[in-house]
């Protein structure tokens, strides 16, 4: 039988706060073990969260991103459960009040709702040293922010889901809301999923599948997951509500628990925190902030600056790079040709270093330099390419690399009638050829003199020469 | 001695704060193995902390508690100093900061003399829950002290310390002030910070102050109430001059008298001095004005279910993994948690975290933690109508004076509802005192409570000071 996959997501984003949620320590990632712990994120007895406001503000900055209601009254809860790297056995979450609801995005060209976005906080690590049969706990991840991003079940297809992330990931970028690095767990997903009859509308069985850190993982979780439960309602037989996790080296899933053994985390109002009261004017105010969205910035790219769609896509969905290039038009508003040198030129480089365009080693003034000694004809549009290549070798502004290289171009009259003068003398028969009309002889001619005068030597000017020279 | 009047004897340098301290640890040594009231004697901090007090005092900087000798209950984060909260799970805990009252205790130069017994985890109303044993009550040392704050009452009693620094989620200042004939305070909810108190149940747990007179409570009060920082639900406080009413006169003050604090289960004894002190306010001057609440009856039940479904999240940090007890066996995580906890809990805490974690339990929180809510909004709405017809309110402390040691453990759902007169205020947030207003025939104290509107502290302070001031104190035996 044909099924419809249908699938919904959660999503958890580490939120880009200095400070973690709760507690005034750092919330970057990474650092020594257990170095970025103090009494209230280690939950010694006695103490008390306090609200970062900074994470309420970015988590209202995530709603906006994503099309949703941020509400005026939010609150938090404990979610209780046992595990040796949740340090108070509860995490405090936002369970009856989430501070946005109802948000919609358009991804693969489809309308994907969501339900709520909340804030959290992440639990710690556990490292286990397999050969001693040993678990250690690092607490520096505990209380660093989280939003958690619950979808309906709206996507129908492993490309509907990767699309969704991908669109909400780039938003939130964009919203400086999180970095949404996957491979070092700062956007996590997790995927529910169930399978119904073509000629159905009721939704079947769902199972979840935890911890999906690659966009490689969703799809291919996905699409196992769509195999094992076609196979298993093929044969008769029903899904079963669980929990299961993806195992990268097999490209398989694997029940972790199933529904019966599934936590009751005994949510109810968390009384250290008082609600999270947000007046209109202070959710106005956080609307204000908001930096330019892809979607905005799609338009500008397309409308403003006549770039082609998917140029503007292709710039757009890397944001760094996205702004590398609206710094450099902001100097030199080239928005086409530079658009073209970004798309061409710095990523070939920046591929050939196995670099990101966070790491561009040139400033935006010197890409827009280079363009422009370009478009004002002192070297050839080649050379430009040459000089971006150049760039990211040296550390020099364009005019002294195009000297350094031999790249400015010729406008030396005398110098470029002496070279076409020497070409018409080894190509005798060349100017009787073009008198009797035969026109490649020209772009042969042409083709001699630039090559013979290097690069430097400016076409148009060559050009205007050359057919001077054999007209008369 | 009150503190009034050692304060006045320190600052005429008729006694030095190192002498005054010196005399509480000499009593502290004579008297604490029978009473049991210290779990933790600061000896030698506390004999600086005078030498620093008195050079306050000599430089005529002194504050209304510079150089007075206080306790605080175990439960209270004490820098450096074991921090037990009366368990076994926590025998070994020392806190690597000071609870924000303690802080502010020490920057006004008070002294304290060390960490009173009490209830362990604060859940219990005799004190017999104590993994140090019980404390015995001074006037009669085959009774019990009352709890959680068995210790700092019985001190204060037994003149162990000059004022005491307890805690209260359902009237574990109050019931042991009552039970040692002394008086206790539980401020507004929100009045002082938490910072530094183990957590019981966060809704309701509010630190508390116990003397031997209103004057003292809020003499203490007011050195450390206010915002803190550190504690998200504290009030922003513009006034606390808490004694600045004392001496008003009671004349037209309303006093509400709600019938169901006196109906089935409240001793003869009680009602009959409750209502003799009703019977002094009214010939000062004030209208007693009969209320009513008639959700009482179900504020014991909301109150276990809401203090034991948050003390079962607030008590399950307690895994043996970073702090406090850690059991030798148990070879996985589960097994270790599971056997620490097994060990190091003593079974009323327990009982309390099984009865609350079952409240929340999916298919039962809508019938027992939901609707303990629900209890607790109706409770404060029949508050807030009590409170448009009078000033204060006046009930018992307790529906009858101190156990017998021993004997209230049989019954435990007698033990619970005997908090009846208690919980309410705790479930509402509001403010209320109790003082002793009579001795039963075996000369056991007997207490009464004043409740008051929210943040009026200054009022029922005045309020029972007036009482207190008419009212004479038969000292306890020890």
């Amino acid at each position: 039988m044909k099924y419809i996959p249908v699938i919904g997501l959660e999503i958890h984003a580490e939120m880009l706060t200095e400070s973690k949620v709760f507690c005034s320590c750092t919330a970057v990632f990474g650092g020594e073990e257990n170095t970025r712990v103090c009494p209230r994120c280690a939950g010694l007895p006695g103490t008390l969260p306090l609200v970062n406001k900074n994470a309420v503000t970015l988590a209202a900055k995530a709603g906006f991103a994503l099309g949703c209601n941020v509400n005026n009254y939010s609150a938090f809860d404990r979610k209780n459960y046992f595990y040796p790297d949740l340090p108070k056995a509860y995490q405090i979450t936002q369970a009856q009040y989430p501070i946005c609801t109802d948000g919609l995005i358009n991804a693969n060209g489809k309308d994907i709702r969501i339900n709520r976005i909340h804030i959290e906080e992440d639990a710690g690590k556990l490292v286990h040293i397999g050969e001693e049969n040993i678990s250690l706990a690092d607490y520096n991840r505990c209380g660093v922010p989280l939003i958690e991003i619950v979808t309906e079940p709206d996507m129908r297809s492993a490309e509907d889901a990767r699309a969704f992330v991908e669109e909400i990931a780039l938003r939130l970028k964009y919203a400086g809301v999180c970095d949404c690095r996957m491979e070092q767990g700062s956007l996590r997903v997790d995927v529910n999923i169930s399978l119904m009859p073509e000629d159905s509308d009721v939704f079947g069985t769902r199972a979840e599948i935890k911890n999906l850190n690659s966009y490689r993982s969703i799809i291919r979780a996905i699409e196992y997951e769509i195999k094992r439960q076609a196979e298993l309602l093929d044969g008769g037989e029903r899904v079963i509500q669980e929990t299961r996790r993806f195992d990268d080296s097999t490209g398989t899933t694997k029940s972790l628990r199933s529904k019966e053994e599934a936590h009751d985390y005994r949510y109810f109002p968390e009384a250290d925190i008082p609600p999270v009261v947000l007046t209109d004017e202070e959710i106005a105010q956080i609307r204000s902030t908001m930096p330019e969205m892809p979607y905005e910035r799609m338009n500008r790219y397309t409308q403003e600056y006549g770039l082609v769609t998917d140029d503007a896509r292709l710039i757009i969905s890397d944001k760094a790079l996205s702004d590398f290039y609206d710094r450099t038009v902001m100097i030199y508003p080239s928005y086409r040709e530079i658009a073209n040198m970004t798309l061409s030129e710095v990523i070939r480089n920046l591929k050939e270093l196995s670099a990101q365009s966070e790491d561009i080693p040139f400033s935006p003034e010197r890409l827009a330099m280079a363009v422009k000694m370009g478009e004002d004809g002192k070297v050839s549009r080649n050379a430009v390419k040459d000089i971006i290549k150049f760039m990211f070798e040296e550390n020099l502004p364009p005019e002294e690399i195009a000297k350094k290289h031999g790249l400015i171009m010729s406008n030396n009259k005398d110098e470029l009638e002496e070279i076409i003068k020497k070409v018409l003398s080894d190509n005798p028969n060349a100017i009787a050829d073009y008198k009797n009309g035969n026109g490649k002889i020209f772009g042969f001619l042409m083709g001699q003199v630039v090559r013979t005068a290097d690069k430097s030597a400016n076409p148009k000017l060559v050009r205007e020469l050359l057919t001077e020279i054999l007209e008369n | 001695m009150k503190i009034s009047q050692l304060r006045s004897m320190l600052d005429k340098r008729e006694i030095s704060a190192w002498e005054l301290t010196q005399s509480y640890i000499e009593k502290i040594r004579n008297k604490n193995h029978i009473l049991n009231c210290y779990i933790t004697v600061c000896e030698e901090k506390a004999l600086e902390d005078s030498r620093k007090a008195q050079m306050l005092i000599d430089s005529n900087s002194a504050l209304p508690l510079t150089g007075i000798p206080l306790s605080v209950k175990d439960n209270i984060c004490t820098l450096g100093i074991k921090t037990t909260c009366a368990s076994k799970m926590l025998a070994d805990f020392v806190p690597p900061y000071n609870a924000t009252v303690v802080e502010r205790l020490e920057n006004t130069g008070a002294v304290i003399l060390g960490k009173t017994n009490m209830d362990e985890f604060a859940m219990g109303s005799t004190n017999e829950t104590s993994y140090f044993g019980s404390v015995k009550n001074p006037y009669n040392t085959d009774y019990t002290s009352g709890g959680s704050s068995g210790g700092a009452a019985a001190g204060v009693s037994a003149d162990l310390c000059a004022g005491a620094i307890g805690s209260d989620t359902g009237g574990s200042v109050r019931q042991p002030s009552a039970f040692c004939g002394v008086t206790g305070l539980k401020p507004t909810y929100g009045t002082l910070s938490r910072w530094g108190l183990i957590a019981f149940a966060s809704s309701l747990d509010q630190i508390g102050t116990i003397a031997k007179s209103a004057e003292d409570c809020g003499l203490i009060l007011s050195a450390i109430a206010g915002y803190d920082e550190n504690d998200a639900t504290t009030a922003q406080l513009t006034d606390t001059a808490y004694t600045s009413k004392i001496g008003m006169s009671v004349k037209g003050l309303k006093i509400g008298i709600p019938t169901e604090f006196f109906k089935t289960g409240i001793s003869d004894e009680v009602c009959t001095a409750v209502m003799s002190a009703a019977k002094y306010y009214e010939d000062m001057g004030a209208e007693l004005v009969t209320v009513s609440m008639p959700s009482l009856e179900f504020a014991v039940s909301a109150y276990y279910l809401i203090s034991s479904a948050e003390a079962s999240s607030n008590l399950a940090r307690y895994d043996g993994i970073r702090f406090g007890y850690r059991s030798e066996k148990g070879g996985t995580y589960d097994e270790l948690v599971k056997n620490t906890r097994s060990e190091a809990f003593g079974d009323e805490v327990k009982r309390r975290i099984l009865l609350g974690n079952y409240a929340l339990s999916s298919g039962y929180y809508e019938d027992y933690y939901k609707k303990a809510l629900k209890i607790r909004s109706r409770i404060k709405s029949e508050y807030s109508a009590i409170f448009e017809k009078c000033d204060v309110i006046l009930t018992p402390t307790a529906p009858t004076v101190a156990y017998r040691l021993g004997e209230a453990q049989s019954s435990l759902s007698e033990l619970y509802s005997a908090d009846i007169c208690t919980v309410s205020a705790s479930i509402a947030g509001l403010p209320a005192i109790s003082t002793t207003c009579g001795y039963d025939k075996n000369g056991l104290p007997v207490g009464m409570s004043l409740t008051g509107k929210a943040f009026d502290e200054a009022t029922i302070i005045a309020v029972c000071d007036a009482f207190e001031r008419d009212f004479k104190r038969q000292e306890a035996v020890l």
